[in-house]
């Protein structure tokens, strides 16, 4: 990890959550830039619409005492994003699985 | 196991090609990524002929959505293991038989791409693991690096003049935007333009999905504005909406499609999230890929808007679909995940395949008279 990297503020997780599409709008608007994952589609839950958000630490404080949170409810699901993906990169592949060429690939699927 | 990495990636396409040589093919992309990365495309299916419907799974757009180009392989590697040993191919509670694996294999070309941006992959599994664009330093601004693949294909690009300014949509010209910073041109990006190329090289390609994760959802046309059937006008070629467009709920414009269009795509995707909701009962909704934003620059309605900018250019139907919750699930989850989009994608292919054997002229009847 490089210096930059340990100066970062952490990447908040939070489910963004509203009775209506536009009260949830309403909310990011005033939100500013943010990210929204990959793309900001709404679920529909029962009763409500929610959106996931990744916030640094700071903006989540700011966007509690927004003019429009009264609206949402904000629920952080990974208070540090960040870290958490750090540590699935130990879950990746170390090399080269499929180096020798008769090594074939296999599906998840049963064959059957 | 363990997520692949990019070398993995690779490697796995071409032992599958060397493993299945009557069953694929594989394709060497011509744009060679910022680092010097070659990224390759599978074809498989035994028909290789151009008389076949072609159906292009995108995986890896977005660096740190690392389940799809894992599961893109699995899949690849589920249907040629199970064609070549006759068998069907079973997702949990999902299954395929035997020959409807083989009508995939023997009616489509499919066109596995799966990880358009192994720089971003790269980066992501190393580094930072929320990266989400490609690596390429912004010429103007070094310390500013990358592109987000997904807002830089040729479809209301330029965000600025093609959206009303209220819209909020989901781009940026920022270069230091670090989400959706949208490249200093359209179609900039080398792996942008192997998309491209692959689409311009083999107009058999009537289908096109772009795995993503993590909603979940299941994505159809259009994302620039919410979908109407009613006022043909009302297209992004019409410079006259540039600034209405994007806007919800309102009345001065909204993307148009046909309602046989919309049709089909509502009938596809539904295929896919029943598959979807066998495996372990996750349900996967449909939206059309206007969300709380409208988009622009995206890979589905780019492949769409192909036809209606140029007519000569094939219809591509245009998909993404959003995989799990999570961008980075421990592997046991997204090992479930991948079961859950293999058996979406291969039910999505079938019914790709079934609509081109109902319609006329179209594969089977391009394939028989090739016989």
């Amino acid at each position: 990890m490089n210096e930059d990297m340990m100066n970062e503020d952490p990447v908040v997780r939070v489910q963004i959550e509203a009775p209506t599409v536009a009260d949830l709008r309403a909310f990011t608007d005033e939100l500013g830039p943010a990210d929204l994952g990959c793309r900001a589609i709404p679920r529909q839950t029962e009763g409500s619409f929610v959106v996931d958000g990744y916030l640094p630490e700071t903006r989540l404080e700011a966007a509690r005492g927004s003019r429009t949170a009264s609206r949402v409810s904000l629920r952080v699901v990974d208070e540090n994003a960040t870290q958490t993906g750090r540590e699935r990169q130990s879950e990746v592949g170390d090399g080269d699985r499929f180096a020798s060429r008769g090594q074939l690939p296999r599906g998840l699927g049963r064959k059957e | 196991m363990a997520y692949l990495n990019d070398i993995e990636i690779e490697s796995a396409l071409q032992n599958l090609a060397a493993g299945y040589p009557d069953s694929t093919e594989l394709i060497d992309c011509p744009n060679v990524t910022h680092e010097g990365r070659r990224s390759r495309v599978l074809r498989v299916g035994t028909m290789r002929d151009a008389a076949v419907d072609g159906v292009l799974l995108l995986g890896g757009v977005h660096a740190r959505e690392w389940v799809p180009p894992d599961a893109l392989i699995s899949l690849a590697a589920d249907l040629l293991e199970a064609h070549e040993i006759g068998t069907g191919l079973v997702y949990d509670g999902k299954r395929f038989s035997a020959s409807e694996v083989r009508q995939v294999l023997e009616s489509l070309d499919l066109f596995i791409y799966p990880c358009v941006n192994p720089d971003g992959r790269h980066f992501s599994q190393t580094n930072d693991p929320l990266w989400r664009k490609n690596r390429r330093p912004n010429l103007s601004n070094e310390s500013c690096v990358g592109v987000d693949i997904n807002r830089n294909f040729d479809f209301l690009w330029d965000h600025l003049t093609k959206f009303a300014p209220n819209s909020g949509v989901s781009a940026s010209e920022d270069p230091c935007n670090k989400q959706v910073y949208r490249g200093p041109s359209p179609t900039s990006e080398p792996e942008t333009k192997n998309v491209v190329w692959l689409l311009d090289t083999y107009p058999q390609i009537r289908w096109h999905m772009d795995v993503h994760s993590a909603v979940p959802v299941i994505l159809h046309s259009w994302g620039s504005d919410q979908d109407q059937t009613a006022e043909s006008t009302q297209t992004f070629l019409n410079s006259v909406f540039d600034s209405v467009r994007g806007l919800p709920d309102d009345r001065a414009y909204g993307e148009y499609i046909t309602q046989a269009d919309l049709d089909i795509v509502k009938t596809l995707s539904n295929r896919m999230s029943e598959a979807v909701k066998a495996v372990r009962g996750d349900e996967y909704p449909i939206e059309q890929a206007f969300g709380l934003y409208p988009t622009s620059g995206a890979s589905d309605d780019y492949a769409f808007s192909r036809h209606f900018e140029d007519p000569s250019k094939t219809k591509v139907y245009g998909f993404t679909v959003e995989c799990g919750r999570d961008f980075q699930p421990a592997w046991t989850e997204a090992e479930e995940v991948i079961r859950e989009v293999s058996a979406g994608l291969l039910a999505f292919c079938l019914e790709t395949s079934s609509m081109a054997a109902r319609s006329t002229p179209s594969s089977v009847d391009r394939h028989a008279a090739s016989e």
